[in-house]
């Protein structure tokens, strides 16, 4: 990169937007150079707030600001058509979208051939790649600390919807349970045990008729006969952080993973945990959690070095996809 | 009022939230249930009387019933009280639920009209109005004031305020020293010592020191503990910090690492660091409340401290 500052904008205000925008802004080789917002209420008491940073109601109105990346933190039905519009219009080269990629695997389809030939750097926000126990536990699987894996379980779940049962309408906004939580689990899926297909699942409706709230399906690697068993839900009692948890035998023991610790168990007896902090879980700015801060210094890096950043659209995509196998498959339960 | 010299041993309210940072598997297997007000503030009463002398806590409504359990017993009388406002995590998941901040505003709108608070009301108005994010704050400060107040009797004071770890670590983020100048205005005006919750303690005292804010005039809470355990960016960083501050203003909290480390270790510890005001910390059951503040007590004794 020629100048001192990547030039940085955030489409989106919400929770995930002002939360990067506030990591960006303390990186010193960032400006937050712009922020889109299209809520009216919001966009005027943000004005107000960043009131040195050009704030604008449809990202079109980026054009001219000379922006290095954006970063995509709205409601998922319109990650494809923002996403769109600043590759098509070339308001920014490099990308990233919060988790899922779009609301479907056509629309992440489409994104990827655009990327392709945009050939700027794109990424999407799955955070517990990013997370220090999770990394832990993908290292242990990578040097066969459990042998051979022979079978997982993941389960995400959250006490956003629970004992909710006239919130549907909100449910659904954020694309279900599937979309939301789950995606985590699939990409998790795709990430320790690469490509995978669906051979059965069941979805069961919670918050209001035809709701997705609920869903159980399982999971076989392409390439051998590994298997695994995945549970999501937001409507679980006592989950006041959402929470995905792996747990992986192997034949020379188990592995568990969540977001606290990691466990390793051995078949010999010998059993060894790391928490969070003997995992070097410290970054120079804490906010929501330190692997925030990880997963935006990794994109700024991979921006400023012009390199390959993983999960990649290509990658993500793939978790929009198993989505819709997963969907198609689906037992309906209302 | 505190006295300065006094050290702080704050009963903290993370249990009764059901909350414990090292691991959300262990606070769902509790068996008890601190969230009950009439157990937590026995749990307080009896911290009181193992050397405890204040309560620091989101204002939410179960430790509002927890005050006025305790403003019943007359604890309340003997507690240095380190409110923390806003309960963010309550606040975010209403967002959630309800579909952002524009839907939150409005109920919390609903709110402030039926608590008959017509100074708030007012303030409220004209930040809506002019869409004035300082008076928006005053206001909902003003609210959360009435709240507390409201629960406990008129001899009770309120020593500290303290602004929530998200939106203090969100205004660091953004330079926003406009929000803590007028934070600190406000909060002191109403006889109240403004405190700030931080994940970035460090951070802050850099960024106070470029704005202006006179540290001797605040508190300050943040995790200090030898494993360095949600110290950004590290120990030593934040422990140097510590030792440039020019009076004791901090406290302590995340001083167990969340369990990881045993209380007599991390009373070594904190015993150990200067400009150390107090501690927090969270107790669930009789026993931990007993021992745990018999021993801080003796350790942060003034004396203990000079000896070290």
């Amino acid at each position: 990169m020629s100048r001192e500052a990547l030039r940085i904008a955030v489409v989106g205000l919400g929770k995930m937007g002002l939360l990067h925008a506030c990591i960006l802004n303390t990186m010193p080789n960032v400006q937050l150079a712009a922020a889109c917002e299209k809520s009216l209420v919001t966009r005027k008491l943000f004005k107000k707030i960043l009131s040195s940073v050009p704030l604008v109601g449809d990202v079109r109105e980026f054009s001219g600001l000379d922006l290095d990346a954006v970063y995509i933190t709205t409601p998922i039905s319109s990650h494809f058509s923002v996403a769109k519009t600043v590759l098509q219009e070339r308001l920014a080269r490099h990308l990233f979208i919060e988790k899922p990629l779009t609301s479907n695997y056509h629309e992440s389809k489409e994104l990827c051939e655009l990327v392709a030939n945009n050939g700027g750097v794109n990424m999407v926000g799955y955070l517990r790649r990013f997370m220090v126990t999770f990394m832990k536990a993908k290292e242990l699987l990578s040097q066969s600390a459990i042998g051979e894996p022979a079978s997982f379980a993941i389960n995400a779940f959250s006490s956003d919807f629970y004992d909710m049962r006239e919130y549907a309408e909100v449910a659904a906004s954020r694309g279900g349970v599937l979309k939301d939580l789950g995606s985590y689990a699939i990409d998790a899926a795709l990430w320790f045990f690469g490509s995978i297909q669906v051979n059965s699942a069941k979805i069961e409706s919670l918050t209001g008729a035809g709701s997705e709230d609920a869903v159980q399906f399982t999971l076989q690697r392409e390439s051998d006969n590994l298997q695994g068993a995945v549970s999501v839900s937001w409507c679980i009692k006592g989950y006041r952080m959402p929470e995905v948890v792996l747990s992986i035998k192997g034949t020379k023991g188990i592995l568990d993973v969540n977001d606290d610790k990691v466990s390793l168990k051995l078949n010999n007896g010998d059993e060894s945990i790391w928490y969070r902090h003997n995992l070097n879980d410290n970054v120079k700015f804490w906010l929501g959690g330190p692997e925030y801060y990880r997963e935006d210094a990794y994109f700024v890096k991979s921006v400023t070095n012009n390199s390959l950043a993983e999960p990649s659209f290509e990658t993500a995509s793939k978790v929009d996809l198993l989505i819709e196998m997963i969907q198609r498959k689906a037992e309906r339960h209302d | 009022m505190t006295d300065s010299n006094e050290k702080l041993l704050l009963v903290g309210d993370n249990p009764f939230h059901n909350i414990s940072h090292l691991s959300q598997e262990r606070a769902r297997s509790k068996t008890e249930d601190p969230g009950d007000p009439k157990y937590a503030a026995s749990l307080i009463e009896m911290a009181v009387e193992h050397g405890a002398n204040g309560f620091t806590f989101s204002v939410s409504e179960n430790t509002l019933s927890i005050l006025k359990e305790l403003n019943t017993q007359g604890t309340i009388e003997r507690l240095h009280l380190y409110p923390i406002v806003p309960y963010a995590f309550e606040y975010v998941r209403l967002a959630t639920q309800l579909g952002g901040i524009p839907a939150l505003a409005q109920k919390f709108g609903i709110e402030m009209v039926k608590s008959k608070n017509l100074g708030a009301i007012g303030l409220g108005l004209r930040g809506a109005l002019t869409v004035n994010p300082a008076s928006l704050m005053k206001t909902y400060l003003a609210y959360e004031i009435s709240r507390i107040k409201s629960s406990v009797n008129k001899n009770v004071h309120v020593d500290s305020m303290l602004l929530h770890q998200l939106i203090t670590d969100i205004a660091l983020a953004l330079n926003l020293d406009w929000l803590f100048k007028s934070y600190v205005d406000f909060v002191s005006s109403k006889k109240i010592i403004p405190g700030f919750n931080t994940g970035n303690f460090a951070f802050l005292v850099d960024k106070f020191a470029e704005w202006n804010i006179d540290l001797r005039k605040v508190i300050i809470a943040a995790p200090f503990n030898k494993v360095g355990f949600q110290m950004s960016p590290s120990v030593e960083e934040c422990e140097k910090a510590l030792s440039v501050i020019p009076e004791p203003v901090v406290i302590a909290i995340s001083i167990l690492a969340a369990g990881y480390i045993r209380p007599e270790e991390a009373a070594e510890y904190i015993a150990g660091l200067p400009n150390i005001r107090g501690i927090a910390v969270g107790v669930s059951k009789e026993k931990h409340a007993k021992e745990t503040f018999s021993l801080f007590k003796s350790a942060l004794d003034v004396d203990y401290i000079t000896s070290v």
